[in-house]
């Protein structure tokens, strides 16, 4: 079946397209190159004046994996709230800001997302993980292990093993959880805190490991950029959440001494402690180091005002905040003692001063950063936000007098520390491609995705141009998933299942010999059990396994 | 004008939701209106006239009948008027009811008055489980109100009950009170074991000294002159509670397990 896509206006910043009317092909799936005339077109959809993109990527969400499980059970609540039917072709499903899986994949789609990355899966919890993003429809996905505080891990640390096994370990551990990139939590901070520490800064040492998180952040950084991991380090800072945190998260950019880092929810990493009320923003500091360091990217983590759920691996400061819950109830718990978890309920308010400032401070790093291809639209869902609305954050971003709008209406004092009407930056058409397509996929190590070029996998986005880009951005005209028309004006047309992206570094398997030893010895599963095949993910027929590239490995250290 | 009447002539195979039912929700709209409002049946949503024959006007004051277990939500939010169900009632009547009067001449099932903040909640016969209680996973029961129950009541009568007063002149199950957080429960008959498991405060109001579990403890005997008030203030309810005026109990404290501000007073 061959289709073409006719006179759409182009935005592919892979390939520098930046609104130029012209015509795209799809066959099985693909984007093809211009057929010969003597061709039969099966179906052409005309799209003069409208936006074509490829399928959006959010490359930071949370949604799968235990403690989204948590944040469901715990909040039936939030459920009960939004239920949204079954019909024919979709399942009913219900959930806010932690919606049910099915849910999550058709609100995905009808936003013109074809895939989505959970950023901290437990290597212990990915088989759950899995199963759950296997029942997230239409849209890709895959996930980031998060490791940083095991126990395996900081052993390894703390006897001073040399690089190239921890590298193997790495690659393990990426094999077995079936991910795209490594996280780190909080490193060694959510170990720590089960040695009674309640915070953890860079150069403080884990009491029982004797590690720093710095040391952390060195061995695993190296090691992703040595195995040749597409999606560099993905690093949760320490001391997220803590006013004058702006100078940990400063450090830390320097802490992987080169190697290329990705840090997460930078937003809230960037508190200062001046003001009456000790709080204020460090965006533009954080910004400007940002623009220098071309090794280190950031996805934003914007919050929106509204009842959401904070769930984070960060058992240390998810503790620390559980205070602050609303609905008041919390869940903080230990991850078969290799990693922890936080559910907290928050309720974000515009007139709270805290609030309003993290509000501004989210919108000051977006609009102060100068590179979209290092700058990522996240919200952290469901920790800032829900998903469901960046289409509001992009129209905050690209229309400055909304933004201005928007701010007036938030807490005086909070207005009154902020910069942010002072920026004139209105993010084009262009920008968002980059940060929300070909940025992400370049980031995220996805080689077919992200972009319109020949041979990409058909994951296009079609939108009417509209000024109100919040109108825009929340009900796409067409959405295709590797070629097959899934969203019609915003509404699900067709139910397919999209593929889990991996990466598979080569490593020597003779660390197994090690781990079988260890696991035996510590764990409360089997080492063969521990990991999960591709078959296990395909046996669903629900979509497989697709092996992107790692390539560029580089030079094992000696 | 007379009631607003649903007579049921459906023979229900699934649960029923008469969520929209209520004064508030249909006042003001024509019988055309009313007949094309859709309620949830099961899985699918079905007109109010498949349901029920609708005769009578007045809004305010609507009348169930031929009313059977299977009809949930009755007087779901009620804010005002009166609603009379002849027959039984299924789950969640009068739902996080505000004001108003609901009576029912018939059984009721289980978690009746979930979340109630107000108003009168009379029961003719029996009530299911969960009495008063709170919605799975919320943190507080009834709020407000009152309710007379003239048959028995079922386990966990007033769980998480947080404010209000329930009053049963029949027997009442096991776990009666519950997690109580605050408010008033009174029964005339007998109460099952573990009366008063986790309750934190309020108070319950016995005939007879039920078997107690080992967390609540015995105060002994006093006269306690609030009661005498306290009856007077249920002197209108149409209820036996309101021929009563002693004001000499045994008490008993707990569940010291949580707290250990609640009491149950036996009267002698």
């Amino acid at each position: 079946m061959l289709i073409k896509l006719s006179g759409g206006r182009v935005y592919d910043p892979a390939h520098q397209i930046d609104g130029k009317v012209m015509d795209i092909y799809i066959r099985d799936g693909r984007i093809v190159s211009r057929p010969r005339d003597d061709e039969t077109i099966d179906q052409t959809y005309n799209l003069s004046g409208k936006v074509v993109m490829s399928g959006a990527i959010d490359m930071h969400t949370h949604i799968g994996g235990g403690k989204v499980n948590i944040a469901r059970m715990m909040l039936p609540e939030d459920h009960r709230a939004d239920p949204s039917q079954h019909s024919d072709l979709c399942r009913s499903g219900c959930g806010h800001a932690a919606p049910s899986t099915f849910t999550t994949g058709y609100r995905y789609a009808e936003m013109g997302y074809t895939a989505a990355f959970e950023p901290a899966i437990s290597p212990a919890n990915a088989r759950q993980s899995h199963l759950e993003m296997g029942d997230t429809p239409i849209i890709d996905k895959g996930g980031y292990a998060m490791i940083g505080s095991d126990d395996y891990f900081l052993r390894m640390l703390t006897a001073k093993k040399d690089q190239n096994a921890i590298n193997d370990y790495v690659a393990w551990i990426m094999h077995a959880s079936q991910a795209i990139g490594i996280k780190v939590v909080n490193p060694g901070g959510i170990s720590a805190f089960k040695f009674n520490q309640r915070a953890l800064d860079l150069d403080e040492q884990n009491s029982h490991y004797q590690v720093s998180p710095r040391d952390v952040l060195k061995a695993l950084s190296r090691a992703v950029h040595e195995l040749g991991v597409p999606h560099p380090l993905h690093v949760h800072a320490n001391n997220l959440g803590v006013p004058g945190n702006v100078d940990t998260t400063l450090k830390t950019m320097g802490a992987s001494e080169g190697y290329p880092l990705h840090l997460t929810h930078i937003q809230f990493h960037s508190y200062g402690t001046e003001g009456d009320r000790k709080f204020s923003s460090g965006a533009a500091q954080i910004a400007e180091a940002l623009n220098k360091h071309k090794n280190i990217s950031a996805d934003v983590g914007q919050i929106l005002f509204n009842q959401t759920v904070t769930a984070s691996g960060d058992n240390m400061r998810q503790f620390a905040n559980s205070g602050l819950a609303s609905p008041h109830k919390s869940v903080i718990m230990d991850i078969e003692c290799d990693s922890g978890c936080g559910v907290v309920p928050f309720k974000y308010k515009d007139k709270n001063f805290v609030n309003a400032l993290q509000w501004s401070i989210g919108l000051e790093i977006f609009l102060l950063c100068d590179d979209p291809w290092r700058t990522f639209l996240t919200t952290d869902h469901p920790n800032g936000a829900p998903f469901t609305s960046y289409p509001h954050l992009i129209r905050l971003l690209m229309d400055k007098s909304f933004r201005n709008d928007m701010f007036s209406k938030l807490n005086l004092d909070a207005q009154a520390m902020s910069t942010l009407t002072s920026i004139d930056r209105e993010y084009s058409l262009y920008e968002i491609a980059i940060m929300t397509r070909a940025g992400a996929a370049r980031l995220v190590g996805l080689h077919d995705r992200g972009h319109l070029g020949v041979g990409a996998g058909a994951d296009i986005t079609i939108y009417t141009d509209n000024p109100d880009r919040e109108k825009m951005f929340s009900k796409p005209d067409y959405v295709f998933k590797d070629g097959e028309l899934v969203v019609k004006d915003g509404q699900v047309v067709k139910v397919t299942w999209g593929h889990t992206h991996t990466v598979k570094p080569e490593f020597d398997r003779g660390i197994e010999k090690d781990l079988k030893q260890y696991f035996d010895q510590y764990h409360t599963m089997n080492m063969e059990n521990f990991k999960v095949s591709s078959d296990e993910i395909a046996e669903g027929g629900r979509g497989g396994v697709v092996v992107q590239a790692c390539e560029g490995r580089r030079d094992k250290s000696l | 004008m007379s009631a607003l009447t649903f007579t049921l002539k459906k023979d229900l195979a699934q649960k029923l939701d008469v969520s929209p039912l209520t004064p508030d929700l249909l006042a003001g709209k024509s019988l055309a209106e009313i007949s094309a409002t859709l309620l949830w049946y099961g899985k699918k949503q079905i007109r109010v006239d498949e349901a029920f024959e609708i005769t009578g006007k007045d809004t305010n004051e609507i009348v169930f009948d031929q009313s059977t277990s299977k009809i949930d939500y009755i007087g779901s939010g009620l804010k005002t008027g009166r609603i009379t169900v002849n027959g039984d009632a299924g789950a969640f009547l009068a739902f996080q009811m505000q004001q108003g009067i609901i009576t029912v001449h018939g059984n009721v099932n289980d978690f009746a008055a979930t979340e109630m903040a107000g108003g009168l909640l009379l029961i003719n016969h029996n009530v299911g489980d969960y009495l008063g209680g709170a919605l799975v996973g919320n943190k507080k029961g009834m709020k407000g109100g009152t309710i007379i129950v003239k048959g028995n009541a079922g386990e966990r009568t007033g769980d998480q009950m947080r404010r209000g007063i329930i009053l049963i002149e029949g027997n009442v199950g096991n776990y009666c009170a519950s997690r109580m957080l605050a408010g008033t429960i009174g029964v005339l008959g007998n109460v099952g074991e573990y009366v008063g498991y986790g309750m934190r405060r309020g108070t319950i109001l016995l005939t007879q000294t039920p078997k107690l579990h080992a967390t609540i403890q015995d105060c002994g005997i006093h006269t306690m002159p609030f009661l005498s008030l306290m009856f007077k203030s249920f002197s209108d309810f149409p209820s036996k509670f309101a021929h009563n005026n002693q004001n000499r109990v045994h008490r008993f404290a707990g569940d010291i397990g949580n707290d250990g501000k609640g009491e149950i007073l036996v009267l002698k």
